[in-house]
C-alpha cells in the first residue's frame, strides 16, 4: 500500500483547466522520483481533466478524495 | 551593423531567448486554453514563465497576468480601476513624467469626467511621496507613478509612495517597464497593488508584457472574450512570446547591471572632459544603470542624433515614442527646462553587450560632430 503522506502540496482551487494540469505537471517535474504530491482542485472539469493529464505523463494518481466542492488528489511522481 | 545605444526604446533579443521562442514555436502547437494534451503542453510553457516572473518580484503565480506589453498593462490598470470604482466622483493621481501610455490614458479618462492630478517633479525628475500624499482626496481611487523614468532613468521612491497610498486606502500602480531586472522589485516590501512589466526592454520578444495584480484587488478587464487569465485578459495566448519573456527574466543578471553602471559613468566622464557644456539631465545617483540623458549647450539634439545616425550610431531623441514629434520632451520640460534646453538633449541607453570600445568610438564621433555643429 502506498504511503499517503505528501512530500509537497499544491493548492489549485479556483485555477481553471488546463492551467491546473500544467501547474501540476511543472510541480511534479521539479520533485524527486517517486515523491508524493497532494493537489487541491475544484470539482467539475478540473477533477475530470487533471488526473488523466498527469497519468498521460507517466505519473500515478494514488488517491482522490472529495471534500465539498474540492478534490484532494494524491499523485506519485513517475520514476526516472 | 553600427552601434546601437537606444536600448531604453527596445533591446536586441538575446540568442538564448530567440532559441527558446523558436523551440516553443515548433513544439507547442496547441492553444494554451484547450484542455487536450496539446493544450496542456502549451499551458506548461505559460505557467513556467509565470512562475519565473512571479518569483522575480516576490509575487504569487496567480498574481501575474500576461498582456501584449506595457501599454496594455498601463491602460488596463487605469481604465480597470476607474470603471470598477464605486466612488461617485473619481480622482486619480499620476506624475507629470509618466510614459505616454499613462498620460494619454489619464487624459482620455479626464475627457470622460474623471479628475486627474499631475504631480510635478524636481529638477532631477524625482516625485516626492509627500506631494503625492497631499494630492490624495476622499475621491482618489488610484495613484500611478513609474518605478524609473524612461528618459532620464530617475528611480522614484515607490516604496514611500506606496506606503502613503496604503495608509489612505488608495490603490497604487508602478510602471516598471524600464527598471525591471535592473533594480530589485519586491511586491511585498514596496507596497504596490499593480506593477507593469514588459519583455522587450530586457532582451525578450516584443509584444509581450505582464501586469502584477495583488491578490484580492478587483479590476475590470480591458479586453473581453474567452476569459483567459482569470477573466482579466481575454485573447489566445502568445505561447512562444510568453516563454521567451520567462527566459529573458531567467537569464537577467545583476553583473550586467554593475557593468553597465561602470560604463555609463565612464562615458559621461569622457564626454564632460572632452566637450564643453555637457550637462546631465537627471540625477547622478538613484538613476538606472543604462540611461544617460545629456544636454549639450548650443547643439541641437535632433541634429546631433541625425549626424550620429549617418555614422551608424543610434541614440534616442527625447523619448522613443515622441521622436517623430517636433515638440520637446514632456519629461524634460517637467524637469524645469525650457524648450531650447530640452531640444539640446539626447538620450543614450546601454545594454548588457555594450563595450567600452564602442563608447569610445561614440565619444570621438560626438566630439567631431559637436565641433562642426558649433561652427555653423
Amino acid at each position: 500500500m502506498d504511503s499517503c503522506q505528501p512530500d509537497e502540496k499544491l493548492d489549485l482551487a479556483g485555477v481553471p483547466c488546463p492551467q491546473n494540469s500544467a501547474r501540476t505537471l511543472i510541480k511534479l517535474e521539479g520533485m524527486d522520483s517517486g515523491a508524493m504530491l497532494e493537489v487541491i482542485i475544484d470539482d467539475g472539469e478540473p477533477v475530470k481533466n487533471v488526473p488523466p493529464s498527469v497519468e498521460e505523463e507517466g505519473h500515478r494518481v494514488v488517491e482522490k478524495v472529495r471534500t465539498g466542492d474540492r478534490w484532494k488528489i494524491l499523485i506519485r511522481r513517475r520514476e526516472e | 551593423m553600427g552601434i546601437y545605444l537606444d536600448n531604453a526604446a527596445t533591446t536586441r533579443v538575446d540568442p538564448a531567448v530567440a532559441s527558446e521562442v523558436e523551440r516553443v514555436r515548433r513544439s507547442a502547437e496547441g492553444n494554451a486554453s484547450s484542455i487536450h494534451q496539446h493544450g496542456v503542453n502549451a499551458a506548461k510553457h505559460i505557467e513556467k514563465a509565470r512562475n519565473i516572473i512571479a518569483g522575480s518580484i516576490n509575487a504569487e503565480a496567480e498574481e501575474i497576468v500576461f498582456t501584449s506589453g506595457g501599454t496594455e498593462s498601463n491602460n488596463t490598470v487605469l481604465k480597470g480601476v476607474v470603471s470598477l470604482s464605486s466612488n461617485e466622483k473619481k480622482h486619480i493621481v499620476i506624475s507629470a513624467i509618466e510614459h505616454p501610455s499613462i498620460i494619454e490614458t489619464a487624459r482620455w479618462l479626464e475627457e470622460a469626467g474623471i479628475s486627474v492630478t499631475y504631480v510635478s517633479v524636481d529638477r532631477d525628475g524625482f516625485v516626492s511621496a509627500s506631494d503625492v500624499e497631499k494630492a490624495l482626496t476622499a475621491e482618489t481611487v488610484l495613484v500611478s507613478i513609474m518605478h524609473a523614468n524612461n528618459e532620464t532613468g530617475t528611480i522614484e521612491p515607490i516604496k514611500d509612495i506606496g506606503r502613503a497610498c496604503t495608509e489612505r486606502g488608495v490603490l497604487f500602480h508602478a510602471d516598471a517597464c524600464q527598471s525591471y531586472t535592473k533594480i530589485p522589485l519586491d511586491v511585498k516590501e514596496q507596497n504596490v497593488d499593480f506593477i507593469t512589466l514588459n519583455a522587450h526592454k530586457i532582451h525578450g520578444p516584443k509584444g509581450v508584457g505582464a501586469l502584477y495584480v495583488r491578490k484580492g484587488v478587483k479590476i475590470a478587464p480591458l479586453l473581453h472574450g474567452g476569459e483567459q487569465e482569470a477573466t482579466l485578459r481575454s485573447g489566445t495566448y502568445n505561447t512562444e512570446g510568453i516563454a521567451g519573456f520567462g527566459k529573458a527574466v531567467e537569464i537577467a543578471h545583476t553583473d550586467d547591471v554593475k557593468k553597465m553602471t561602470e560604463l555609463r559613468d565612464w562615458f559621461s566622464k569622457e564626454l564632460s572632459e572632452n566637450i564643453e557644456g555637457v550637462l546631465l539631465n537627471g540625477p547622478d545617483t538613484q538613476r538606472l544603470s543604462n540611461i544617460i540623458n545629456l544636454r549639450i549647450r548650443s547643439v541641437d539634439g535632433n541634429r546631433l542624433a541625425a549626424e550620429l545616425d549617418r555614422r551608424a550610431i543610434s541614440v534616442g531623441r527625447g523619448s522613443s515614442c515622441s521622436s517623430s514629434k517636433s515638440t520637446p520632451s514632456h519629461v524634460l520640460l517637467a524637469l524645469g527646462m525650457d524648450s531650447k534646453e530640452a531640444e539640446e538633449s539626447i538620450r543614450i541607453s546601454l545594454n548588457k553587450w555594450t563595450r567600452k570600445k564602442e563608447l569610445g568610438i561614440v565619444v570621438k564621433n560626438m566630439i567631431e560632430i559637436v565641433t562642426e555643429l558649433r561652427m555653423v
